[in-house]
């Protein structure tokens, strides 16, 4: 049999053993997310060189030189006039103007109906490179099914989360107005 | 203790009653005694070399856990500090930076041991690296591999090339991974950069000046930020280039310089060189004309006279008459490309950029005044710019004669560099304070004082008369609609041996705009242009270089935050009459 200070003793150094054992486990762990730590650095450091030399790969692509022989033979951008730019809101305002009484009426354009959709136009005529003339044949058209309802499945859910432009906001106070005043006019 | 003490003392009470002569039961009872203690003995031992290693392993693993050095720490910052520093341009987009690139080494001694280095034979890994860069010489490379020295076969390599090199599965072909220094514009602003010369540091342009600041490991991790627009550069180079190409002329300059705060938007000299090709071997086309070259810049100089003389008070009357007729000086005279009648007054002058008139302006001014505005902007001595190709001016020497002073009131007699030039138009439209030129990007709260060359009433008078010579005179071709272009053309002949050469020119135009509110000035030079069908068979600045900057402007000023407006323009009203009178 043993005496309370024997216990007591026992006890204590049960204790102690557990505590040694806690303090060993928990330093494996410290141990083991450092690791870990050292892990992601490496991993960011290698992404990061990645991302440099993509972006360097990117920027000899699309360098100044490049773009202005681009623009020269395929695209043909030249620099915006001055009736192409906004002198400030008010100019910019002008433009939704609500028509005032006894103005004269907007020119509107007419179009003959004839029965064939602007997809099918577009398909008559190839599209031709404006360098070689050879027929140009695009990965869209070349793609199964619909270019346009293709990216629509792909994207289409996340473009409408993405956009700041929420379908039920799309119309602004503004054109709600005019139109309202345009349905009392008529 | 404990343990060793109950086994050690268990076999010793036996043993202390064994009688001293064995008798029977007794004797086989002492020897089993023994034997089992003995096997306890062992059994202890046993146990205790187990402890011991078991100990021995947890001690071990607990160090390792505790203490153990994991696979060498790198940390984030020293990983991806770059062994130079980068440039970019005012925007932030790279012009230079360090970039990982392949070599292909040869090493022999990479099977270690002392039979071959090569699997196959030298001739057949020429002919599979023949497959991969077709440029090379087989023969040649058979003997190098044979030859069985160390050395780099190839300094740059692509990745996949360096993925089929790899394939060949030739040990001694090595691939180290290397830091270039890389330029993703190409040749693009070539002069301002420089390049970078192996073990000997930047070379020739910014890299070259800022080589302690791209090296110090402390600041490189930072990039620096230039003053170039790299839109603005490459709008400058590629309409420079046509216009250089159009008239076939030897080469070009052009400036884009910010009248504000001094800053360099773009600087461009052709023809140019790739930063990213030149090594040690160095480079052709180095010699930059914005900065190095020294040219009598002609007419577009004669602005700058009658800026001096209105801010003198000799030309206090913009509707006085001076004599057109030719100027007598010692046996020669001074005479104009074509009549322009008997008199003309100052607005005239300039627009038909009379050499006669100016020259009794300076004549009137006197040598000293002139002699005086030109140090003031900075004339005599080499331009203000961080770059250390910088053209010494010919300056005349001494006290100024009435002759030099008359030539150089139109722009002969005194050569300087188009940055010169730019710098001293930007001090005239700006309200009259020159700020020394820089290609370091400015802190807008920070900009140089500078120093007051013209009064502010001066200033406003010349944005008023640069604008007429483009509205109605030489200029012309340089009026891009909406953008409010003021600036003179300049064609002089080069000064050769034994005086002027009649078929070298130098044409030049320099401009503001917008001419209400001056932003930026434009130099463009365009060295020995010729007459071709592009610029109507003509040589002047009116043909070559004032339709570069025509075709410039509209493509820089939306990008520097210049809006064309029809609707605007300095105010010329009181001028118009002037010149405009038949009109």
């Amino acid at each position: 049999m043993m005496n309370s200070s024997q216990a007591r003793s026992l006890g204590w150094a049960a204790v102690l053993a557990i505590c040694f054992a806690l303090v060993v486990v928990l330093s494996f762990k410290v141990h083991a997310v450092r690791s870990e730590v050292l892990l992601a650095e490496r991993q960011l450091i290698a992404l990061q060189r990645e991302a440099l030399l993509l972006e360097t790969e990117f920027q000899t692509r699309a360098s100044q030189r490049q773009l202005a022989e681009w623009n020269t033979v395929e695209f043909g951008y030249s620099a915006p006039r001055a009736g192409q730019f906004l002198d400030g809101e008010r100019q910019l305002a002008s433009l939704g103007e609500v028509r005032g009484p006894g103005a004269p009426s907007p020119i509107r354009l007419a179009r003959a109906e004839t029965g064939e959709t602007a997809a099918d136009v577009a398909s008559d005529e190839p599209m031709r490179s404006p360098v070689s003339g050879a027929k140009v044949a695009l990965a869209s058209a070349s793609a199964e099914g619909d270019a346009g309802a293709v990216f629509t499945q792909a994207f289409g859910d996340f473009l409408i989360e993405a956009s700041p432009i929420r379908p039920a906001r799309a119309e602004t106070r503004r054109a709600a107005k005019v139109a309202a005043a345009q349905g009392i006019a008529e | 203790m404990n343990i060793m003490a109950a086994h050690s003392a268990a076999p010793q009470t036996p043993l202390s009653v064994t009688p001293v002569i064995p008798a029977g039961r007794m004797a086989g009872a002492g020897l089993r005694a023994q034997l089992l203690w003995l096997a306890r003995v062992r059994v202890l031992w046993l146990l205790v070399g187990f402890a011991l290693i078991a100990l021995i392993a947890l001690l071990r693993i607990a160090s390792l856990g505790l203490v153990g050095q994991a696979p060498e720490r790198t940390s984030l910052e020293d990983a991806l500090l770059p062994p130079r520093g980068e440039i970019t341009d005012r925007n932030g987009a790279p012009l230079a930076r360090a970039f990982p690139a392949y070599a292909l080494w040869f090493d022999p001694a990479a099977m270690g041991d002392s039979g071959s280095p090569l699997v196959r034979s030298p001739q057949e890994v020429a002919q599979a690296l023949k497959a991969i860069f077709p440029d090379i010489d087989v023969a040649r490379m058979a003997r190098r591999l044979a030859s069985g020295k160390s050395g780099y076969l190839r300094r740059r390599i692509l990745p996949e090339e360096a993925n089929r090199v790899f394939s060949l599965g030739e040990i001694a072909l090595e691939i180290p991974r290397e830091t270039d220094r890389y330029y993703p514009q190409g040749t693009l602003a070539a002069h301002v950069l420089g390049y970078v010369v192996e073990d000997k540091g930047g070379q020739l342009g910014m890299e070259q000046v800022l080589q302690d600041r791209l090296s110090h490991p402390d600041q490189r991790v930072d990039p620096v930020a230039l003053s170039i627009d790299v839109r603005v550069q490459g709008a400058l180079e590629d309409e420079l280039r046509r216009g250089m190409l159009a008239t076939n002329a030897i080469g070009a300059a052009g400036i884009v310089l910010d009248v504000d705060t001094g800053e360099v938007m773009a600087m461009a000299s052709l023809p140019e060189f790739d930063p990213n090709t030149a090594g040690a071997a160095g480079a052709v086309n180095v010699f930059n004309r914005a900065t190095n070259g020294v040219y009598e810049l002609g007419s577009t100089f004669k602005p700058l006279t009658v800026a001096a003389a209105i801010d003198a008070g000799v030309v206090r009357d913009l509707a006085r008459q001076w004599n057109a007729a030719p100027v007598p000086v010692g046996s020669r005279s001074i005479k104009d490309s074509h009549s322009m009648g008997p008199s003309l007054n100052v607005p005239q002058a300039l627009v038909h950029s009379s050499n006669t008139v100016t020259a009794r302006v300076a004549d009137e001014l006197g040598p000293e005044r002139l002699r005086r505005a030109m140090i003031d902007l900075g004339m005599d001595r080499r331009p203000f710019i961080e770059l250390p190709a910088k053209g010494r001016p010919i300056w005349p020497q001494g006290a100024w004669s009435r002759v030099t002073n008359m030539t150089v009131g139109f722009g002969h007699g005194l050569a300087v560099t188009p940055l010169h030039l730019a710098s001293a138009y930007a001090a005239m439209v700006n309200g009259g304070i020159w700020r020394p030129t820089t290609l370091m990007k400015v802190d807008p709260t920070n900009v140089p004082q500078g120093r007051r060359v013209f009064k502010e009433s001066t200033s406003s008078k010349m944005r008023q008369m640069l604008r007429m010579i483009s509205l109605y005179g030489t200029g012309r071709s340089a009026d891009a609609p909406g953008y409010r272009v003021g600036g003179k053309t300049g064609s002089a002949e080069k000064a050769g041996v034994g005086g002027y050469n009649k078929t070298a020119l130098v044409s030049s135009f320099a401009a503001a705009f917008p001419m209400d509110a001056p932003r930026y000035v434009v130099v463009v030079v365009v060295d020995e242009p010729k007459g071709t069908i592009a610029s109507s068979f003509q040589r002047t600045a009116a043909f070559t270089s004032a339709p570069i900057v025509g075709k410039l402007v509209p493509r820089i000023g939306p990008m520097l935050g210049v809006q064309p407006d029809d609707s605007r323009d300095v105010d010329i009203s009181d001028l118009r009459y002037l010149v405009d009178k038949g009109k």
